[in-house]
């Protein structure tokens, strides 16, 4: 499959335009409509100044059957026996946004808990599914998620009723095919009223190298959490590095609700996210805390959107960017506060750290305050690592490559304290990793 | 405390009635040449042959015509308003019946009543320096005081120096910001007309600040006056100029061009106290070209007009250069300030600083656009951007763009900006100690901009404070 076609539109004859009931079918044929009819965005247009949209256009949105890596199945052995140990409470493998396959504890089958594919909850939970299926991420957020809302073929679906608390996490694993595959995988979160869960939702696989015909996934993921619910949302993408990858996030917390969203990105050729939080109802909370570690010619450009609709809602945004090589990243973050949310407080940290030269930050972090009863301020950093505090490591003792790896953990220190510690252990040997040879 | 305040506001409310008193007379209308509404080239070359200028210059001005055509209208900003914009309800040029006075007896007493409403002589009278007043488009007025001249300063209207000393006007005219930068820098190249002219040669420091006062009187007239400003090696300026605009009912443009050269090791302070009317589009490109250990220093106060989009820029272009951004925006009703900085960092060790401080109160709507880009060659660069807000009133909007882009990776940047109300605990605290609300929140005010009013001369200070009162006058429902 070539990527390079611009005036690539959806044909009638897409399968996955025939997929689900009726009123499923139409949403799609809608969207498919919508993407057909939109332009590819200018990259003029402020979220794009950084990343050319073109990437992320296929000319055959349709993948029959996606060859994985060489290694996957001795991931997927390695996964599934940290399920059965008990690191995680339900183990959910999306093979190209197609064939999900599902390892759930019983206890959680026990509580009422569902965790499905979205195309069984279309049928089974259907006043959920259709109350909530594309009330946030749909053909008007965007030209690509209205390719995703057309085209997913099959996706996930989370239900946690009121009053249930899933203490492990809950793990999935999406992975994308290599060379020539397009996938649309898609998630759908329901958090009922004072519920708890955490999801650490890792993208993995996709092409390996820069080519012609590199992978794309381009993802959907929407969550709802109800009133006094906590939600925790890992996003830890690490697909290969010569994969595309689109992904827009959009939750919504309604009154007292809590969320905490982590996005981390490692992996990717090119990788344009989108995470937002809705603050929808009184006292509700979110949390951000990003991490990104580029090297070689990686590309990352991320947008967060903290928008706080009601009144006393807090927001928090805490961003880490560190870069080597010739990587580059462009960060834009908006916190939105409306007319009707008084007394809110909103906080947005970008930092970024630049190992070696070559490497390029862009940041734009934006507020638009509509009330004067507000709390908000934003602070961004650009800089390299601090001559004297090397100087200060070498001191004692401590060689450059150590003091190096010393003074990036502690950077990045802040962001991994907010994930499971089986997670943290993981990513610490990423980023010990990419700080070889520096 | 309390009394004297009220005393001071007492006295202030007699001096400030309200804008459309103090500011807002507009004198009976002769005008020589009122010309006809709208752009096109026979415009063009009117007003080049009526100011008798070299061909070149002509030239320039109907390139830049046809930029204006080929460029289309900001989609950014505020768009709803420029869209209202109605290029061929404008006048492009006129020009006052009197010709240009080098004595102030000599000025027309209608004239020199507006000018004693805005304090000129005064200014004056303090030897301030050159007084170059725009009143439409051409200059009236303008002195200049006899030591400059021995000096070898040159401080003239942009026409008389383009007829003076055309070869020095050739040489930077548009170097630094060409006519294809933007749609509205193309048609203030087409159809420019007044402005001053400084250029100070090398090693000399000017001493006293120049100041030149602009104002529009005409309704629907364009004020695109053309400032060029030289510091040569080792010169060291500081310009001053405020804007005021009479209150009409229908909507004035104005669209300028400040361009301003700093070589080698020298030295510009440009200040500038806008307060147009609620009526005037005010679309300013101001950008600033910094030479090797020069420094550029752009103070900037934002009062009036409908729409403000000015974003004064430093291009570093020596190892060593510095610019400083002091900003401040005070946006009322129905007025929104979109303003900011740009520092272009494009040489070693360079290093810029932007302070920017708004306040929106009532509907108004405040915004920092900013850009700061630090090229792969400068290594070294330093780079700070603090925004500061304050909303007074429910409905105020506050905005921060603030855009960084880093191709070098031995740099410090940094960012800050908060935004709040006045606090309930200062309010609560002064008022404990016996000050009315109003007396509170406007010790509070004057405090926030305090770093701003410290960099203005003593009696734009005063004025800019009074403003201040002014706008906050009654400000609790």
């Amino acid at each position: 499959m070539k990527i390079q076609n611009q005036d690539f539109i959806i044909p009638e004859m897409t399968p996955e335009l025939k997929r689900g009931p009726k009123w499923l079918q139409d949403k799609r044929t809608a969207s498919k409509k919508s993407y057909n009819n939109t332009p590819i965005p200018r990259r003029g247009l402020h979220l794009w100044r950084y990343t050319d949209p073109t990437k992320f256009v296929v000319d055959k949105a349709q993948v029959t059957d996606a060859v994985f890596r060489d290694n996957f199945d001795e991931v997927i052995k390695s996964e599934l026996a940290l399920f059965k140990d008990g690191h995680s409470s339900a183990f959910v493998l999306d093979k190209a946004g197609r064939d999900i396959a599902f390892h759930i504890n019983d206890k959680l089958t026990a509580d009422g808990i569902i965790i499905s594919k979205l195309s069984d909850a279309v049928e089974s939970h259907f006043d959920i599914v259709n109350k909530h299926l594309y009330a946030q991420v749909n053909s008007n957020t965007g030209k690509f998620e209205a390719m995703n809302s057309a085209l997913w073929n099959d996706g996930i679906f989370i239900y946690i009723p009121d009053g249930k608390s899933v203490e492990k996490p809950i793990h999935l694993l999406r992975e994308s095919g290599l060379d020539n595959s397009a996938q649309f995988p898609r998630l759908l979160v329901v958090v009922g009223k004072n519920s708890e869960v955490t999801i650490i939702d890792e993208y993995s696989g996709g092409s390996e190298k820069q080519s012609d015909n590199m992978s794309l996934t381009n993802s959907a993921v929407e969550i709802f959490g109800d009133v006094d619910s906590r939600t925790r949302y890992i996003s830890l993408q690490r697909n290969g590095e010569g994969a595309k990858v689109y992904l827009s996030h959009r939750a919504k917390a309604e009154q007292n609700a809590s969320v905490l969203t982590v996005p981390l990105a490692f992996g990717a050729a090119v990788s344009k996210q989108n995470f937002g939080v809705t603050l929808n109802g009184t006292g509700a909370d979110s949390k951000m805390y990003g991490l990104l570690f580029g090297g070689g010619r990686q590309h990352y450009d991320n947008h967060t959107l903290h928008h706080h609709i009601a009144g006393k809602t807090t927001s928090d945004i805490n961003f880490k960017v560190v870069l080597k090589d010739k990587a580059n990243s462009a960060y834009t973050g908006l916190i939105k506060i409306e007319n009707e949310a008084k007394t809110c407080e909103a906080y947005q940290e970008n930092r970024n750290l630049l190992l070696t030269k070559g490497c390029k930050v862009e940041t734009i972090p934006e507020l638009e305050i509509l009330n004067e009863d507000v709390i908000c301020s934003h602070g961004a950093t650009i800089g390299p690592i601090d001559p004297e505090m090397i100087f200060f490591l070498k001191c004692r003792g401590i060689n450059k490559t150590e003091a190096t790896r010393m003074i990036v953990s502690g950077f990045v220190e802040a962001t991994l304290k907010q994930v499971p510690a089986d997670l943290k252990e993981k990513i610490s040997e990423f980023v010990t990793k990419r700080l070889e040879n520096i | 405390m309390s009394e004297s305040l009220n005393k001071q506001n007492q006295e202030l409310s007699k001096l400030n009635e309200d804008y459309e008193s103090k500011y807002g007379f507009h004198d009976p209308v002769d005008y020589f040449h009122k010309g006809t509404k709208g752009i096109n080239h026979e415009v063009v070359e009117m007003i080049s042959k009526m100011k008798k200028e070299p061909k070149w210059m002509a030239e320039i001005r109907h390139e830049a015509l046809e930029v204006f055509y080929k460029k289309e209208m900001p989609k950014w900003g505020n768009a709803e308003i420029l869209k209202e914009i109605d290029f061929d309800d404008i006048y492009y040029f006129m020009k006052p019946i009197e010709a240009k006075k080098d004595d102030w007896d000599d000025v027309p007493e209608y004239i020199k009543k507006t000018f004693d409403k805005l304090g000129i002589p005064e200014a004056e009278k303090k030897f301030l320096g050159g007084v170059s007043a725009q009143y439409e488009s051409e200059v009236v007025y303008h002195s200049m005081q006899k030591d400059l001249e021995k000096k070898g300063i040159i401080f003239l209207d942009m026409d008389s120096a383009l007829r003076e000393y055309p070869e020095i006007v050739r040489e930077h005219f548009g170097t630094v910001i060409p006519s294809t930068d933007n749609k509205f820098a193309a048609l203030n190249t087409a159809v420019w007309s007044g402005g001053s002219f400084i250029y100070v040669p090398k090693g000399i420091d000017v001493g006293i600040p120049l100041q030149a006062y602009f104002r529009i009187n005409a309704e629907n007239m364009g004020q695109f006056e053309r400032t060029l400003i030289v510091a040569d090696e080792g010169a060291r300026l500081h310009y001053i100029e405020g804007c005021t605009a009479p209150v009409y009912s229908t909507n004035s443009l104005h669209t300028a061009v400040v361009e301003l050269k700093a070589l080698d090791d020298a030295y510009i302070r440009y200040t500038t106290i806008q307060n147009w009317s609620r009526n005037i589009y005010n679309l300013v490109t101001k950008r600033a070209s910094a030479y090797k250990n020069s420094t550029i220093e752009w103070v900037d106060g934002n009062l009036g007009s409908r729409l403000t989009m000015k974003y004064p820029c430093v291009q570093l272009l020596g190892e060593g250069a510095k610019g400083e951004m002091l900003s401040v925006a005070f946006a009322g009703i129905d007025q929104h300030q979109d303003a900011g900085a740009k520092m272009i960092h494009a040489a070693p060790n360079t290093s810029s600083r932007i302070t920017s401080k708004s306040i929106s109160k009532d509907n108004g709507r405040a915004t920092y656009r900013g850009m700061v880009k630090i090229h792969k060659n400068a290594t070294g660069a330093k780079a700070s951007v603090e925004c500061d807000a304050l909303l007074i009133g429910e409905n105020a909007r506050s905005d921060t763009y603030p855009t960084m882009e880093i191709d070098n990776e031995q740099v410090r940047v940094e960012h800050e900006a908060r935004v709040s109300k006045v606090a309930e605990e200062q309010l609560f605290y002064l008022t404990s100690r016996g000050l009315t609300e109003d007396e509170a929140r406007l010790l509070i005010v004057n405090g926030f901009m305090e770093p701003f009013t410290k960099a203005l001369p003593l009696e734009y200070a005063v004025e800019l404070n009074r403003l201040i009162e002014l706008e906050m006058e009654g400000s609790i429902g």
